[in-house]
């Protein structure tokens, strides 16, 4: 499942306007837009954001691959909403329950409050994956380095980054090595033997880029050079400063009018919770089921 | 034999840490400067081991108990830093994936010059020199994990080349790559060395592109030179070669079948058709 | 080779393309007979290692069909593939993670439910064969590279398997343990094993090979017997073939035009003398 959605990062210099977008203000946006969510509680302005966020990546090419790795977390958001819905974590005053399933209680706080964590994390994540799938490792560290992060740990970071790719292949590689002598194992069970392999090879791999490293001289002077020179022009300053100028607005309408406090007492009509309760707990036993159907298969 | 030897091994013993038998024993062994030397044996003869010692990789890096002497242009290799080293010895591994780490060809070659503070404005033409030495020129923003083995094998050869050494050491650098790789690496090594100059050590396995290679062989059997001499010498005594486990070209093997006592056979094809047509 | 034998490996109008929409098999068809030798060669990214995948379902057809002892491969996952066809892959590390190198050949029979003792006699055979008795009781992965690519070749061997699909069985071998490989292969096929074996290793290759492969970009450009394949200069050139050197020597030497093709030292040492 994890080859098809394609490397971390970029693996070529792209050509559409995100691609070129200077790494520093894609990261200024990004931490805008991680500070705005985390200051927001309403809903529909978070998923505003996300939804932005997936039309951002879409011009630039990677919006499909933005919503499959999106839908891995499909699990995770159904069971939010499920179990906030019949629970809520937290019911200042008491919370009112809308209408009755059976025997279950669902409470209308309960659906705003796994609404308002589910639209965060989708903001969250599409902002990020806009950013890092179109991001080229080289760029990042270029960024880093003007960030005043020391060469060194700044090369170890881009280095472990480009690992992680790697590691899932092997881990794939490994995998289908067992199968092909017969394993019957599968699920965690499987996965458990690989380890060995995966890291094992990831060690040797290290080793030998270490010794690679101290045979090009890595660390024979204290005053290294560098050979790709970036500079932040005019427009970059300005598009990263608007980023920022954006997000301190968007956090003080966060903590304000998209408040929790403002959606005090608010209790959404009986239809609406049942119908998200409904579709939530739906793709929640539906994902549950097809990962049990494929372990049996496999 | 007036000039001193770039290389000059005396007397080397190398064993790991941890193993019971050494992997290098008594080697004693010269290289002249500009010199093309080959370096055979089995696995496990020693082959790497002697060719990790010439940057001191062992014992710098790799634990090992080290006698006698490495020096190489005058440095002693057991105690001169591996990355001091670099500025006269590059060396290029059997396995090119393990060597590339960067995100573009030509940031993978300028690794290496940032490490030897050459300044930013002098990378470019350097870097250009080197991928065009390997045959890369205009593949300098791909990813080096996007390219074919052969490709990437060339990409490190090119990231020690813009390092300037003064002896290339390669260490089974064919092993993983295909004929077309193979005689690439080779073509590559031959240019470097009677074009360039450059002192070429080659670890490998390949007898018939060494014997049209190399000025000299090494043969290591168990940690120990056991022969050393041209390759018609080495690669034509087809009886040691096989004691030993090795096998001479093949129409080094055709011409000692016909003539099991003859004092010159071939090693290459060339020599072989002209050694044919003179016995006909 | 002996004519009216269903084939034990068909391959027939085999297109695969990767998701990104690279196309690495375009029309491939391919058979092999039972307890006959197969080598694919072609360079890097020719398709070979792709091809080997689609012989036990680690890679499934993106059109064609691929049937192997009877079993169409999109219709049974690797696990069941597992005990018809063995699959040794190029780099041993992948195969290896057993604590020992003799539960690591007994793994696969254990997994296709062989009892007990004939586990036992199938490790000792095997580790005979390829000269790993004095590593049965080490770590695999503590034993040097080529010794690691024998026990991954092993770990296969005690399956027993009808197919054999080895990718770049020699690979990193020094000549030695190349020949013993070579003959290893030669037993199974004689045993009736059918072996597959990629490889860029044209000695192995003209030494064991009843049937040459050809692949280039994809596509298979020539299949028959290494004699007639090799002899095919043009081809040579154009997929950058490496034939053995005696074989380089004999289309090389003058007065040879028309003779047939030298695929090993005795056959050319045979026909100098003949021509005395």
């Amino acid at each position: 499942m994890t080859a098809n959605l394609g490397p971390a990062f970029s693996p070529e210099r792209g050509s559409t306007w995100l691609h070129r977008l200077d790494p520093l203000v894609k990261l200024a946006w990004l931490v805008a837009v991680i500070v705005v969510a985390f200051a927001t509680f309403h809903p529909l302005p978070l998923l505003a954001i996300a939804v932005v966020g997936l039309l951002l990546a879409a011009s630039a090419g990677v919006g499909s691959r933005v919503a499959r790795i999106l839908a891995i977390f499909v699990p995770v958001t159904a069971s939010i909403l499920v179990i906030q819905t019949l629970g809520p974590a937290a019911c200042a005053g008491g919370c009112t329950p809308v209408a009755r399933l059976g025997p279950l209680l669902l409470y209308g706080e309960g659906t705003i409050r796994g609404l308002s964590l589910v639209s965060r994390l989708l903001a969250v994540e599409a902002a990020a994956l806009a950013v890092i799938l179109t991001m080229h490792p080289s760029d990042l560290f270029a960024a880093l380095a003007r960030l005043r992060v020391p060469y060194v740990p700044n090369l170890m970071l881009s280095m472990t980054l480009r690992l992680i790719p790697i590691l899932q292949r092997e881990f794939a590689i490994v995998l289908s090595a067992q199968r092909a002598r017969g394993m019957q194992a599968s699920g965690f069970a499987a996965l458990l033997p690989s380890f060995v392999p995966v890291f094992a090879g990831a060690f040797q791999r290290v080793q030998q880029l270490t010794i690679s490293f101290e045979s090009r001289g890595f660390g024979a002077t204290s005053r290294r050079t560098s050979f790709r020179q970036v500079r932040f022009g005019p427009q970059a300053t300005l598009a990263a400063v608007a980023g920022i100028a954006a997000g301190v607005v968007g956090t003080i309408a966060g903590l304000t009018i998209w408040s929790a406090d403002r959606l005090i007492g608010v209790v959404p009509p009986a239809d609406v919770v049942v119908g998200v309760f409904i579709v939530a707990a739906t793709l929640f036993a539906g994902v549950i089921l097809l990962g049990i159907r494929s372990l049996v298969r496999a | 034999m007036a000039d001193a030897p770039i290389i000059s091994i005396v007397d080397l013993g190398v064993t790991y840490a941890g193993a019971e038998t050494p992997a290098l024993r008594g080697v004693d062994l010269d290289v002249r400067g500009g010199e093309a030397v080959g370096i055979i044996g089995l696995n496990g003869a020693g082959k790497t081991t002697l060719a990790l010692t010439l940057n001191g990789v062992i014992p710098q890096l790799v634990p090992a108990a080290v006698s006698g002497r490495v020096l190489v242009a005058g440095m002693d290799c057991s105690i001169t830093p591996v990355r001091e080293m670099a500025r006269t010895v590059g060396i290029v591994f059997d396995n090119p994936e393990f060597q590339l780490s960067q995100a573009t060809v030509a940031e993978e070659v300028a690794l290496g010059l940032e490490s030897l503070a050459v300044p930013s404005d002098e990378m470019p033409g350097r870097i250009a020199q080197a991928l065009t030495a390997v045959g890369l020129a205009g593949l300098e923003e791909r990813s080096p994990m996007a390219l074919s083995g052969g490709q990437q094998q060339r990409v490190a050869i090119a990231a020690v080349l813009a390092m300037q050494p003064t002896v290339l050491v390669m260490d089974e650098p064919t092993a993983s790559l295909d004929p077309a790789g193979t005689a690439d690496v080779f073509a590559i090594a031959r240019r470097l060395n009677r074009e360039a100059g450059m002192t070429v050590i080659v670890a490998e396995h390949d007898v018939e592109a060494l014997a049209s290679f190399a000025d000299r062989i090494v043969v290591l059997d168990a940690g120990r030179v056991v022969a050393q001499g041209t390759p018609a010498e080495i690669l034509g005594a087809v009886d040691r070669l096989a004691a030993i486990g090795l096998r001479p070209p093949q129409v080094t093997e055709l011409a000692r079948a016909i003539d099991p006592t003859a004092p010159d056979v071939p090693v290459t094809v060339e020599t072989a058709i002209a050694w044919l047509g003179a016995r006909r | 080779m002996t004519t009216g034998m269903a084939p034990i490996v068909t391959i027939h109008d085999l297109r695969f393309a990767y998701p990104d929409g690279t196309v690495a098999l375009d029309g491939v068809s391919l058979s092999a007979e039972a307890g006959s030798i197969v080598a694919v060669v072609g360079q890097n990214g020719s398709g070979k290692t792709t091809l080997a995948k689609h012989l036990n379902g680690l890679l499934r057809p993106t059109a064609g069909r691929v049937v192997v002892d009877g079993l169409d491969t999109t219709r049974h996952p690797v696990r069941r593939l597992a005990g018809h066809v063995g699959y040794v892959f190029q780099n041993p590390l992948h195969q290896l993670f057993a604590r020992t190198v003799a539960d690591e050949l007994a793994f696969g029979p254990r997994n296709l439910g062989v009892a007990a003792p004939e586990v036992a006699e199938r490790v000792a055979t095997t580790a005979t064969s390829l000269g790993l008795e004095p590593h049965l009781g080490a770590h695999p992965h503590r034993l040097p590279l080529p010794v690691r690519k024998l026990v991954s070749i092993a770990s296969v061997l005690t399956m027993r398997t009808p197919i054999l699909v080895l990718d770049e069985p020699t690979t990193g071998q020094d000549h030695r343990t190349a020949d013993r490989i070579a003959d290893v292969i030669r037993d199974l096929s004689a045993a009736g094993t059918t072996v597959i074996a990629v490889s860029h290793d044209m000695l192995l290759v003209a030494a064991i090979a009843d049937r040459l492969v050809v692949l280039d970009g994809g596509r298979l450009v020539a299949d028959g017997r290494p004699r007639d394949v090799l002899s095919d200069a043009q081809l040579a050139a154009t997929t950058r073939l490496a034939p053995p050197q005696i074989t380089q020597l004999a289309m090389a030497l003058p007065g040879r035009t028309g003779r047939r093709i030298v695929l090993s030292v005795p056959e050319l040492v045979a026909e100098l003398r003949d021509a005395r």
